[in-house]
């Protein structure tokens, strides 16, 4: 197959042609070329005026919630709404049934989404059924393709657990993804607690349950020698927390949600169950915090947290309500329309470089001989997602219906184009 | 004279000018319940479901008799508890509700936001009859009809809610409606049962000390403890917590004035409030009762738009 992309921006830090528009020309799936004005018989042209191209996009966090959970989304609807939202590769939390916490689960995954247009990496189970008490077989699954390990959502409690596991891991330079939440402290909170949660009535779970968690992974960390990966941050004590480890050469990297980029606390006047989340929407001033740790360079990359909901469990009383939200599809929109002053660089660094780093996959670097991992986006696109449009089996987004600047076109992976243009 | 809203979801979304309509009528609906014939016509043809899916007794009777004085068509549907895994959902109640064409819908709900989410799918007129620990509307409202008929009025009036301010909704509405209203707040009761965060969400001052804060005040609203949450680590014993927070005859012969008793009911005796102070002449605990019936009679009639 021969795609001749026309005229499109190049934005991609780590190739020599970042910054030029050019035309590239990917033939089965490798970049034959890149020029000025280049021609190709037989080529299926794109016309890409405009428009911008950069490596793939990377998410280290989604429920993909197959198998189990396949009412709510499957690998292959996943898949479609990761393209969708320009990701070409897509890391999967264990929280299945089974849990992904053996290599035959591994298998499972690996096997069924190898026809699909994105890439999957399963996250391997830390422990047996992600339920924090004892170390599941991560070697054997390490071998068999798990790119890293977390319980997901479930935070790992369990300060022996997650010391013996942080060490477990050197041996093959892994990484542990946590979601700090501590669970001790006021379980059944349903959003953050502070001005807005006690004027709404709603039990509340403080942002110290958050901070502190993390203020013990990073010692836990530190001790063990290894590395950490804390994804979802949500408050500015959390950022601080993370930077101070930092000087203290602690080898960790933290993610943002673009929901916590955009929404806040204040955005649960009306028990809108798409906003509730898990970490729970913070406070305006966490918020600044986060976007300023994306400006100054301190958060490392962008986690969607997509978790898709059905009806059933959102469209129930607050309090009954499942926690998480969809995100692949408007992650990219959500953060340009958020914070409209960031380079399309540092969202390249941050949707792309950062993630691969961490992880340990290869950057496909736009350049001739690479393989074509890409995904094409417009900066200046405006637009909004109706339900319709949603690609995941769940609906749930409170981002449908919102004026978004910034659109994903789609990816070219795998020798497939999956492309709106 | 109109309200600003069709529901009475909470009194957080009440005007100044709302609140003094519900007062004024509840006004009058107590004088008509003083007279030999009690019953007034104002709600015929009107079809009230009440939609309990958590115990209640006194409300679901004050709001029944409510609606019987008023001569409205009344139905009670009580369910136990609702979500996903245990029967029907509030949606399919919600649809049931909609197929029966009535015309308001009083509920009580364990959970947080429970009427605003009927509210949003049906157009019936929602009361509130208590959610979650969210909010209690309309004793909010008969709390301050019996302090505005105790007192005089509720502007300047020092008033105390002591007791489990985290999970009462009696003392959400109560703060509310009386900071609106120009009424001085100060709530007491242990740290762990007062939330972090309740002086600058409701404008209210907060005193752990008992003893100081009903020397301060003109009105102590003692509220129930509920004796389901003794399992979670919020207070030690009830034992304990009377003798810190319970408020005996000794406790208020030591203060320099009488000040008024009230209690949403019902009351734990030798809890929060000893016999011999509920039962006393301080107590207006059986008028609030009775108030109830007017103000929820002047609610149903004031969202029914009858009036117009």
């Amino acid at each position: 197959m021969k795609i001749l992309i026309k005229q499109s921006k190049i934005i991609d830090p780590t190739s020599s042609f970042n910054g030029r528009t050019a035309d590239i020309l990917i033939v089965n799936g490798i970049i034959q070329s890149i020029g000025k004005s280049l021609a190709q018989k037989g080529a299926k042209v794109l016309d890409a005026k405009g428009l911008h191209v950069s490596p793939g996009w990377t998410d280290m966090f989604a429920d993909f919630a197959d198998p189990g959970f396949e009412y709510r989304e499957t690998l292959a609807s996943g898949a479609r709404a990761a393209a969708a939202g320009g990701f070409t590769d897509v890391c999967i939390v264990p929280n299945t049934k089974p849990a992904i916490d053996q290599k035959s689960s591994v298998e499972y995954i690996r096997a069924k989404a190898a026809q699909l247009p994105v890439s999957i990496h399963p996250l391997g189970a830390v422990t047996r059924n992600a339920e924090g008490k004892e170390l599941a077989e991560i070697y054997d699954m390490r071998q068999s393709g798990a790119i890293a390990f977390t319980d997901g959502k479930n935070a790992i409690q369990s300060s022996d657990i997650m010391v013996k596991a942080l060490q477990y891991i050197k041996p093959f330079n892994g990484v542990l993804i946590q979601l700090p939440d501590n669970k001790d402290i006021q379980p059944h909170g349903l959003m953050n607690e502070g001005i807005t949660s006690t004027q709404l009535g709603l039990q509340a779970k403080p942002a110290i349950a958050e901070e502190l968690l993390i203020t013990r992974d990073l010692k836990l960390a530190a001790y063990a020698d290894s590395r950490l990966h804390l994804t979802g941050i949500t408050t500015a004590a959390s950022l601080k927390l993370v930077k101070e480890a930092r000087q203290k050469k602690t080898d960790v990297t933290v993610s943002v949600t673009p929901a916590h980029l955009f929404f806040t606390e204040e955005d649960l006047q009306t028990y809108d169950t798409n906003l509730k989340l898990n970490p729970p929407l913070r406070t305006t001033g966490d918020r600044k915090a986060l976007q300023k740790g994306i400006l100054d360079g301190s958060i490392d990359c962008i986690a969607t947290h997509h978790i898709p909901c059905d009806t059933d469990h959102k469209m129930v009383e607050f309090e009954y309500a499942q926690n998480g939200m969809i995100g692949l599809q408007t992650a990219y929109a959500v953060l340009n329309t958020v914070l409209p002053e960031v380079p399309q660089e540092r969202w390249v660094e941050l949707l792309s470089i950062n993630p691969r780093e961490i992880l340990g996959l290869p950057v496909p670097s736009i350049e001739e001989g690479n393989t074509a991992s890409l995904t094409v986006f417009s900066p200046q696109q405006q637009w909004e997602l109706s339900v319709g449009a949603i690609l995941s089996r769940s609906k749930n987004s409170a981002f449908s219906g919102k004026p978004l600047t910034g659109k994903p076109l789609g990816i070219i992976h795998n020798n497939q184009t999956n492309l709106s243009i | 004279m109109k309200l600003s809203t069709k529901h009475l979801l909470g009194i957080k979304d009440l005007t100044k000018e709302d609140i003094s309509l519900f007062l004024d009528t509840a006004a009058q609906f107590k004088e008509v319940l003083q007279r030999p014939v009690k019953k007034v016509p104002s709600l015929r043809d009107i079809t009230i479901v009440n939609l309990f899916y958590e115990n209640s007794t006194r409300t679901r009777i004050s709001f029944e008799l409510a609606e019987k004085r008023l001569s409205a068509d009344t139905i009670n549907f009580t369910a136990s508890g609702s979500s996903v895994s245990k029967g029907e959902t509030l949606l399919d109640t919600v649809n049931n509700i909609l197929s029966m064409k009535v015309d308001m819908v009083v509920m009580r709900h364990s959970a947080t936001g429970a009427p605003h989410f009927l509210a949003r799918h049906i157009p019936a007129a929602i009361v509130n009859a208590g959610d979650g620990i969210n909010e209690h509307p309309t004793q909010g409202l008969l709390d301050a009809f019996s302090i505005r008929e105790k007192i005089g009025t509720l502007n300047g009036t020092k008033v105390a809610i002591i007791g489990d301010i985290m999970h009462s909704r009696v003392a959400m509405s109560n703060m509310y409606l009386l900071t609106k209203m120009g009424a001085k707040v100060t709530v007491c009761g242990p740290p762990t049962l007062v939330p972090k965060y309740i002086e600058e969400a409701f404008g209210v001052s907060v005193n752990y000390n008992l003893q100081e804060t009903l020397n301060w005040c003109d009105v102590a609203n003692v509220l129930r403890i509920q004796l389901e949450r003794q399992n979670q680590v919020l207070f030690s014993s009830l034992r304990e917590y009377n003798l810190s927070y319970g408020i005996s005859r000794k406790l208020l012969e030591g203060l320099k004035k009488d000040i008024v008793i009230m209690h949403p009911g019902p009351i734990n005796r030798g809890v929060e409030l000893d016999s011999d102070v509920a039962d006393s002449g301080q107590s207006i605990i059986l008028q609030q009762v009775e108030n109830g019936v007017a103000v929820r009679m002047a609610v149903l009639y004031l969202l029914s738009n009858k009036n117009q």
